[in-house]
């Protein structure tokens, strides 16, 4: 853990090396009112950029809230085979992917996944 | 003698990075070239010999270039989004299966879903603090593409998982020693290969940088370093997906020039889809991901675990 | 289905016993059911929408074999690869350069007469048509009698290349020559004068007047 840590650290380094570096060597830096303005075809924008955002982008992430939170749950049934009785295992194992997968079949049927409505 | 081991791994994980650093600017000429050739034009031919320099000439371009300052945008956060997505990208790269000066992780699977999650917040952040429309639609975009194909790539790996019964990508090789996995899970080596296409946002899913619609998408306000760190971190993601697939699918020991040869393979693949498909459509890609995908992995997760109980 | 397919109407289109065919094939059938009204078999009209699928078995079984085995897929990665391996069309351009036909429209150039003397008569013909404004012209009578330009400015800034002053010259003086190489550093070097032009013009007289012979038929 202390030597991933480190590494953390030298591979942070490095990249925040990079990026400083990419600032002292900018060639041109000169400051300039259109330049600095956000990208546009050439007019200044007309909404602001933090406009509120379709719910379907919200509700995708919703979704897969529950899914990872299901994987994460999955995960643990590879070092549990060592551990505990292999019949038990092996249903939990069956029941909760037919969970998840009677779970995924439920939000299709309730139109959960539909994008366009 | 352990201060020794200390320093040896280090230097591995230097000797890494560069090889990392200079792998990702070597196939940029490649995806260049190819895109070239399979456009009945040369590629970049003149930088060195026959082109071989060009990717550090554009290195030294894209470094050299001007730095913007934004308006209005969330200085700090648009400063440090591209750094954090190139240390998650190298993070990723400890876990290539060294058996000498690197880490062996033993839960390197976890490790490899923790990094590529992460990445998604890098895309997000760096959408939003730009100031941007485009580059906020743009990340809105990559984050539910992202997350979506997410599921269904850890559902995926969860069944290779199943079949080596191990976290360790070290175990693959072990597994793979007389049949190669893809003959055993073609589609859902397939699968793989286009969630991961979504994953790093290559070409038929690119919905992020979508040239055409959103100019170019979550990283459209970056300039000289910002925009080479997340080039960086995107390509060598795209790198370390075609080892994975590679590990997963196609064995063989990775010290063996073979191994190297295969990934070069997988990662041609990319820019040949690149340059065969069009861009697909985006509900169409939220229905491939969610009513496509993510049931066949569940199904064939649920098939796996069966065939893998009557083999244990 | 609905009536509001669109047909395109062909050139042949024969105004005779035409609509009265859409309307029969607009009927409904006794059964209530709509009568399939496309694709109508009206000479000088052509159907131009997806028509619907063949749904005889084998047809079905064909596309399902396609689907199944990718085959549209395998042909577009196998087209992409096969061009791989075709010779690129590119030109090495500092090096070598297309071919340019005779009326090309680059740089502009002033000629001379076999004598040296200028051909402009300074009859402005070319500033009145310049569709973007480019050309200034200043003209005063020479110590000889003749007119002649004081001055005569293009900007290349501003000009589109249309060709149009070449057009409008009596006397052939002002071309569109063959050169298109002429990128400069700063705005200032764009802003032609006389001198400029007339230097132009001596340097690309050989392959203004080839050019000019090749094109004179159809001028």
């Amino acid at each position: 853990m202390i030597l991933l840590t480190n590494i953390f650290i030298i591979i942070m380094l490095i990249s925040n090396i990079m990026m400083f570096l990419s600032i002292i060597l900018s060639k041109k830096s000169f400051m300039d009112r259109e330049k600095c303005s956000p990208f546009e075809c050439g007019f200044d924008p007309k909404s602001s950029a933090r406009i509120p955002f379709s719910l379907h982008f919200f509700l995708i992430t919703v979704i897969f809230l529950i899914f990872d939170v299901e994987i994460a749950l999955i995960f643990p049934i590879i070092p549990l085979y060592k551990l505990v009785n292999f019949i038990f295992w092996t249903k939990i194992s069956f029941f909760f992917i037919l969970i998840l997968l009677i779970g995924l079949y439920h939000e299709w049927n309730q139109n959960m996944l539909n994008w366009t409505n | 003698m352990f201060m020794n081991d200390i320093y040896m791994i280090f230097l591995g994980l230097l000797i890494l990075i560069i090889g990392i650093l200079v792998g990702v600017a070597y196939l940029t000429l490649l995806e260049r070239k190819v895109l070239g050739y399979i456009q009945i034009r040369k590629g970049p031919n003149k930088v060195g010999f026959m082109g071989i320099l060009q990717p550090f000439s554009d290195a030294i371009k894209l470094f050299t270039k001007e730095q913007t300052y934004p308006n209005f945008s969330n200085y700090l956060s648009y400063y440090f989004s591209p750094i954090l997505s190139f240390i998650l990208s190298l993070m990723i790269w400890l876990l290539i299966p060294y058996y000498f000066n690197m880490i062996s992780f033993n839960l390197g699977i976890l490790f490899f879903l923790c990094c590529t999650s992460l990445g998604v917040y890098t895309v997000m952040v760096a959408g939003w603090s730009s100031n941007s429309n485009y580059a906020l639609l743009g990340g809105l975009r990559a984050v539910a593409q992202t997350i979506s194909y997410e599921v269904s790539l850890a559902l995926i790996l969860m069944s290779s998982i199943i079949m080596i019964m191990d976290f360790n990508l070290m175990m693959f090789f072990v597994y793979q020693n007389y049949v190669w996995f893809i003959i055993l899970m073609f589609p859902l080596s397939l699968c793989w290969m286009s969630s991961s296409l979504a994953e790093t946002n290559r070409t038929p899913f690119d919905f992020a940088e979508g040239e055409s619609e959103l100019v170019s998408g979550f990283n459209i306000e970056y300039s000289s370093g910002g925009f080479a760190l997340i080039f960086l971190a995107e390509y060598s993601s795209i790198l370390f997906m075609s080892l994975l697939f590679i590990l997963m699918y196609m064995g063989g020991f990775s010290l063996s020039i073979i191994f190297y040869l295969k990934l070069v393979f997988i990662f041609f693949l990319f820019i040949w889809v690149r340059g065969t498909l069009p861009r697909y459509r985006y509900d169409k890609l939220m229905y491939l991901a969610w009513k496509s995908y993510l049931p066949i992995s569940l199904n064939f997760l649920l098939f796996f675990l069966g065939f893998k109980i009557l083999l244990l | 289905m609905s009536l509001a397919k669109i047909f395109s109407v062909s050139s042949r289109v024969r105004a005779t016993g035409a609509s009265s065919l859409v309307a029969r094939h607009a009927q409904y059938s006794t059964e209530g059911k709509v009568e399939k009204v496309y694709p109508p078999n009206i000479p000088g009209y052509k159907y131009v929408n997806a028509e619907d699928p063949n749904m005889s078995m084998k047809e079905m079984s064909n596309r399902a074999a396609q689907t199944l085995f990718w085959t549209e897929l395998a042909r577009g990665f196998a087209v992409t690869l096969a061009h791989i391996f075709k010779e690129p069309a590119t030109i090495n351009y500092p090096f070598e350069k297309g071919p340019l036909s005779p009326r090309f429209r680059g740089e502009h150039a002033l000629r001379r007469y076999p004598s040296g003397e200028e051909r402009c008569i300074a009859c402005k013909l070319c500033e009145a048509i310049c569709p973007a404004q480019a050309i200034t012209i200043e003209a005063e009578e020479r110590k000889d009698g003749s007119r002649r330009t004081t001055r005569y400015d293009i900007d290349m800034t501003k000009c589109i290349y249309c060709g149009f002053c070449q057009e409008a010259c009596p006397v052939d003086a002002i071309v569109e020559g063959p050169n298109f190489e002429f990128s400069t550093e700063t705005h200032e070097e764009l802003l032609y004068n006389k001198e400029k032009l007339l230097s132009n013009g001596d340097k690309w007289e050989s392959e203004i007047a080839t050019n000019i012979r090749a094109d004179h038929l159809y001028r």
